[in-house]
């Protein structure tokens, strides 16, 4: 795991690297659905709840989730 | 007397399903920050999803569960948006007692839930504020938040305050802890940053504290803290890639929980633009997790104590779990749109990483398909 965290913080540091905050006028690919991060919520929401009523690990997406007493 | 041990087992495997899965589908307070979601949006959405959910062990199944939801979201003018949702869950099967020996009788049960957020845009910042519930047999939950997202000057940063409140209402059909409760706190602060052009990050922390009655009333003899602390730092980095028209996606949460598990997940996914507005999306998740402090290991009841925590839940336990999955998305005319998802889950005690997993429990398996349509007008 400690080898993924590396690879996640040197991805991000090499985007850093490059950091170039874009002008108003170059938005349009940061402005693609894909480059949301959750630009589909119910399927977001989906997703996280299924995991939480399996896993130990509950959260870290945002506050506020509705119970459920799966954990 | 057989019939009403049958339905008690029903009753006990149902709203236990509830608990496991009827989650299906959330209710959301606050999301992070969309990234460069700096104006309400003039487009509005309506989505409706099918979720067909099953689970199974060697050699037995265990639930099936089926998820209509809708979504919606409506910009009321240039500075207001509505948005909210409403799930049904409908699941049938069998969940574990303990370890993985299962209840014996096959249940029904069923779940509703719905959410609404309203947030009002400013100039340099916005403010939501969002209310959810959720109703099973034998669980009602309900909560609020507020969330409040900073613009920077440049529009190129947004930091994220979040709060919520959760008050749990749990009222076993087994008798076991009759009408009990927990109230939760939640908070997140994050920062959402767009590096390039073509790259944007953001970070989370989020942090949960509750106090109230944490057991599984389901399981036998049960016990858990009353007490429930976590810390999770979530991070996500997104890259385009305008040849070959594709963007990567990645993921890492570190999450801590008082209840002594440690956790780690690392997700990536491809997004892949094809000719004739079709789309692909391969993706992996990897996770691992160490056991609770209060798990033990088999035989059932090994290393009970009367008047100590003890569970002998296997989700608890100490594993890894891998998820491999496919999207593929096509636009439509007129603002339609189609997805169908592919998922296939494994949780098996060998796959954890930073330790040994936990002994003599079985692989679970899982795997979902979800069918999304959505309109945006």
């Amino acid at each position: 795991m400690r080898i993924a965290l590396l690879v996640v913080l040197t991805v991000a540091l090499a985007g850093c690297a490059t950091f170039e905050p874009p002008k108003p006028w170059e938005r349009g690919n940061l402005a693609r659905p894909e480059m949301q991060f959750d630009y589909d919520r119910l399927d977001a929401k989906t997703q996280q709840h299924i995991y939480t009523s399996k896993e130990a690990a509950n959260g870290g997406y945002g506050v506020g989730g509705g119970g459920c007493g799966c954990n | 007397m057989a019939a009403t041990d049958g339905k008690r087992k029903a009753n006990r495997a149902g709203a236990e399903a509830g608990a496991l899965l009827a989650a299906a589908l959330a209710l959301p307070g606050v999301m992070p920050a969309d990234a460069l979601a700096q104006s309400a949006p003039d487009k509005g959405i309506f989505e409706l999803q099918y979720l067909s959910y099953r689970d199974w062990q060697p050699g037995r199944n265990r639930m099936t569960v089926d998820a209509p939801a809708f979504y919606a979201l409506i910009p009321i003018n240039d500075t207001w948006v509505v948005e909210g949702g409403m799930v049904y869950d409908a699941m049938s099967g069998a969940s574990p007692l303990y370890f993985n020996v299962l209840s014996g009788a096959s249940i029904y049960d069923y779940r509703t839930a719905g959410d609404v957020k309203v947030t009002k845009y400013f100039g340099d910042y916005s403010v939501s504020a969002g209310a959810f519930v959720s109703s099973e047999q034998d669980f009602l939950s309900r909560g609020g938040s507020v969330q409040v997202q900073i613009y920077s000057e440049d529009r190129n940063r947004t930091y994220t305050l979040g709060f919520a409140g959760t008050n749990d209402y749990i009222n076993a059909t087994n008798g076991v802890a009759p009408n009990s409760r927990r109230n939760s706190l939640e908070f997140v602060v994050g920062v959402t940053q767009a590096l390039t052009a073509n790259s944007i990050i953001q970070s989370n922390l989020t942090y949960y504290t509750g106090h109230g009655y944490y057991a599984d009333p389901y399981k036998p003899l049960d016990t858990r803290p009353t007490t429930r602390n976590t810390f999770a730092w979530l991070t996500r980095y997104n890259l385009h890639f305008p040849e070959p028209d594709a963007t990567l996606k990645l993921g890492y949460r570190l999450l801590f929980d008082s209840f002594g598990s440690t956790s780690n997940m690392v997700e990536a996914a491809w997004v892949q633009a094809l000719p004739w507005g079709w789309s692909v999306t391969p993706g992996l998740r990897y996770y691992t997790q160490s056991a609770a402090d209060f798990y033990m290991n088999p035989p059932f009841p090994k290393g009970f104590k009367e008047g100590q925590d003890y569970s002998a839940d296997t989700r608890l336990a100490a594993f890894g779990a891998v998820t491999a999955g496919i999207i593929v998305g096509k636009t439509l005319p007129d603002g339609w749109s189609v997805a169908l998802r592919a998922d296939m889950y494994r949780q098996d005690p060998d796959w954890r990483l930073g330790g040994t997993g936990s002994p003599g429990i079985q692989t679970f398996s899982a795997r979902w398909f979800q069918l999304d349509l959505t309109k945006t007008f």
